[in-house]
């Protein structure tokens, strides 16, 4: 890995002198600090690119041409990006999908099948967290057209549990992150991080909010930024949902289907996929799920007159096929 | 004078005959036991001096030696304290009348010369009558133990005194009448399927579950009736025959949990508080190896309530039992193997809080906190459990289907024609269920339609189900097929199957 003067002087001010924020980014590109590192600072800089590169950690800095447009003109923009995995990956159009932990199935469902869409055209944004980020996670690691920004340093991993995941979006992917080596998580990292989430994305989707959701930070500085933002309709008085409405009653794009999206960007949605066909009883199941949203076994069963292993079987080949997805306490909805 | 008496001494579930020798000698009174008698065994000294004093006996003035063999066996408890009076009585001529040849004598006495019962009275009768014994004199409290023994000559004494006149024909006792054997005669739980209010899906799941031999865990907020629907499993399960009453009573009759009815007619509902340490759970003990909760389950269920608040060393030892059908206990005094083929029923919240997935409360739980939670329940205890099932608290009043209130009679009815089916299928081997199938079985047995086969392929890709899983799945689809007597497994058989799962969706 070879860097310009340019970036061995940020990564000099960064790493090695500790300086942050907008005065030093603008200092250097006034020129106010650009000059040839004397003898030892650049010997300084590549004793601390050394470990990096063993670990197969490249930096990203402030002043390189990949370095995300809009962060740059942020008001308080990472001099430094850590990354590991696939650097090309910040050339491309970026989306950003998240959604708080507690993300009800069906909507993890919906985050999987759309992410997987969008990773056609888009490489997906997102976090390492459960539910929402995970549910983006699934859909696009397949095609590899993935970043994941971490809230801690980039050898960590937060949620721990997500460890091999991490490595897996390495091996496909790219892993980004602002923060030193052996940085831990701390409350506000994970806000600073969802800056870079907004920033480095052309819009943001959000699966699921509750009233008080990281996501919606990532939605705020979405806007701050001039990007778009998108968000999933819920019911009335499900909290999970409740920051999303509120997000959609501020003006952010309805969801419901990739090309709500796509269309926003002028990409036209491909043509619609060969839906999985469902005959007989499953038919019948299908539609009274469409019509009713989430529902109990016993209800549908009762309604359509099946015996309740008879639902419970048709549920679960809706279930095989895509179709439909068991929401907790025996309840289904349609996906 | 000599004197012989046979006596019977317990190892596990098996009776070991003792005899019992008694030799009066002249000399400087003493009273001395050889053969290596445990302190309980020692102590009837006492217990038999006034005993036979209290009945109007002479206790001999002499030099008194007993000794019980064989003699490298232990002896404990206070069984031999009968035979020890009568062969003291026998040796110091105090009997002669009476013959007391090929009699088992059997019980504990009382000071006053009273017989008290004694633990593990039909496994020795029946120990003993494989050995050729039919007479035998026991205390009359174990009387009802001993009424379905069968081909025996059985006396119930209630003292000492009864013993002599009745050996020297004064007053006899008469034998003791046998009954037949009725299953359900002695019915102690109220519990039925007709009480439980819903509950649909974990009613269809209880059925299979028993109808196939699966264990079952079932998953729900507090206050869902999981408890209720697991005390109606005993229920719905096959009646008893009378060699599984038998081997089910021995082991109660070891363990000292029978009832005064003297036989277990109904099938054991065991629930281990989860505090159970692993001893209590699979048997074992100081001296005597006690047999444990999954033992005094045989025939039944065993039923943990909360699963993930139990010791995990404890539910790991629960595996190989589950997978044998019995347990060998190995201690200072012995190495003991009792029976323990179980039917494992298990509830647990779905989140520490209760109400994950629940409609009327929010669920408070971390997701790494409920991850937590059921890491608690390991990989493999969860294999061998081919039926989860989500209870939940929605309220039936809507719901009017007559299946929502059948009782468990009719349900019984299904799940032994279900059985009888697999009696057929597994003639000649030594597997009762479709639930104990192994690899092979399952290829012999469990041919799919070319769609059935199809569809669980689809369901692997779509869901990451692992090769137990799959296993699991073919099972519990061959069950739900024999309830619908279908000689094969249909897509709609498999497609059922596939929905009793929680923990390995992905």
């Amino acid at each position: 890995m070879t860097y310009t003067p340019e970036e061995k002087t940020v990564i000099y001010e960064a790493a090695v002198k500790g300086m942050k924020g907008r005065e030093v980014l603008d200092a250097i590109r006034g020129g106010a600090c650009v000059r040839t590192l004397k003898g030892d600072e650049e010997e300084m800089v590549s004793s601390f690119l050394e470990p990096l590169e063993r670990k197969g950690i490249f930096l990203v800095t402030a002043l390189s041409a990949d370095y995300p447009a809009s962060l740059a003109h942020a008001s308080d923009p990472p001099l430094l990006l850590y990354g590991m995995g696939r650097r090309e990956l910040l050339a491309r159009r970026k989306f950003c999908i998240v959604g708080s932990r507690i993300t009800p199935p069906w909507a993890e469902k919906f985050g999987k099948n759309l992410s997987a869409e969008l990773s056609e055209q888009f490489t997906i944004v997102t976090g390492l967290a459960e539910g929402g980020d995970a549910a983006a996670i699934a859909g696009a690691l397949p095609s590899g057209n993935l970043i994941s920004v971490l809230p801690c340093g980039i050898d960590m991993c937060y949620p721990a549990a997500h460890t091999s995941l991490k490595e897996k979006i390495i091996e496909k992917g790219l892993v980004l992150s602002e923060y030193p080596l052996g940085t831990g998580t701390a409350k506000w990292s994970f806000y600073q991080r969802n800056r870079i989430l907004a920033g480095l994305s052309e819009g943001v989707l959000v699966l699921s909010a509750g009233v008080r959701s990281g996501a919606l930070i990532t939605a705020g500085c979405a806007l701050d930024y001039g990007k778009e933002v998108f968000a999933l309709p819920y019911n009335i008085g499900v909290s999970q949902g409740a920051g999303c409405n509120s997000l959609i009653k501020a003006g952010a794009y309805l969801v419901t289907e990739a090309a709500d999206i796509l269309s926003v960007y002028g990409i036209e949605a491909q043509k619609e996929k060969p839906e999985a066909q469902a005959e007989g009883d499953e038919g019948r199941v299908l539609q009274y799920l469409r019509e009713r949203g989430e529902t109990h076994v016993a209800t549908i069963a009762e309604a359509l007159g099946l015996r309740i292993f008879e639902a419970s079987a048709a549920l679960s080949a809706l279930e095989i096929k895509g179709l439909a997805t068991k929401t907790g306490g025996n309840k289904y909805s349609a996906v | 004078m000599i004197a012989k008496i046979i006596c019977y001494a317990l190892s596990g579930l098996e009776g070991i005959p003792v005899e019992v020798e008694a030799d009066v000698n002249k000399g400087v009174p003493s009273y001395d036991m050889v053969g290596l008698p445990d302190t309980a065994v020692k102590e009837s000294k006492e217990r038999v001096r006034s005993a036979l004093k209290n009945s109007g006996l002479l206790f001999p003035m002499n030099r008194i030696t007993i000794n019980f063999a064989p003699a490298d066996l232990k002896k404990e408890g206070a069984a031999f304290d009968l035979a020890i009076a009568i062969s003291l009585l026998k040796a110091s001529e105090q009997l002669l009348s009476a013959d007391v040849k090929d009699i088992v004598f059997l019980g504990e006495l009382a000071l006053t010369g009273d017989l008290r019962p004694i633990n593990g009275l039909l496994p020795i009768l029946i120990s003993a009558k494989s050995h050729g014994f039919t007479k035998f004199i026991i205390p009359a409290e174990n009387a009802e133990e001993a009424r379905y023994l069968g081909g025996a000559e059985v006396y119930p004494a209630s003292s000492l005194g009864d013993v002599v006149r009745h050996l020297v024909g004064m007053q006899p006792i008469p034998p003791l009448e046998m009954r037949e054997f009725v299953p359900g005669q002695h019915k102690k739980s109220s519990a039925d399927l007709r009480y439980v209010k819903g509950q649909p899906i974990a009613r269809r799941a209880l059925e299979i579950a028993v109808a196939g031999g699966h264990n079952l865990l079932m998953s729900g907020p507090p206050g869902t009736g999981k408890t209720m629907l697991a005390r109606c499993l005993p229920t719905v399960m096959p009646d008893l025959t009378f060699e599984e009453a038998l081997e089910i009573t021995k082991i109660h009759s070891v363990a000292g949990v029978l009832g005064e009815e003297g036989i277990v007619t109904e099938r054991p509902f065991r629930t281990p508080h989860h505090t159970a340490t692993t001893v209590s759970m699979c048997g074992g003990g100081n001296k005597i190896v006690h047999p444990g909760e999954i033992s005094l389950a045989h025939g039944g269920v065993l039923f943990l309530d909360e699963l993930p608040e139990y010791k995990r060393s404890t539910l790991e030892a629960l595996r190989q039992p589950l997978e044998d059908g019995c347990i060998t206990v190995s201690r200072a005094g012995g190495t003991f193997t009792y029976p323990a083929r179980f039917m494992l029923c298990a509830s647990m919240n779905p989140c520490p809080c209760g109400n994950y997935g629940s409609t009327e409360r929010t669920c408070t739980c971390t997701p790494a906190e409920i991850r937590r939670y059921r890491r608690k329940i390991s990989g493999p205890l969860l294999d061998r459990i081919d039926l989860q099932v989500e209870v939940d608290n929605i309220t039936y009043d809507e719901l009017t289907s007559e299946e929502v209130n059948e009782d468990s009679a009719t349900v019984q009815q299904r799940v032994n024609a279900a059985r009888r089916i697999q009696r057929a299928r597994f003639e000649g081997t030594n597997i009762h269920t479709n639930s104990e199938m192994g690899e092979k079985e399952i290829q012999e047995f469990c041919t799919l339609t070319r769609e059935g086969d199809r569809i669980l392929r689809n369901a692997f890709e779509s869901m990451k189900l692992s090769a137990r899983a799959r296993a699991r799945i073919i099972k519990v689809a061959r069950t739900i097929a024999d309830l619908d007597s279908s000689e094969e497994i249909l897509p709609k058989h498999v497609f059922e199957a596939v929905s009793y799962r929680l923990f390995d969706k992905p």
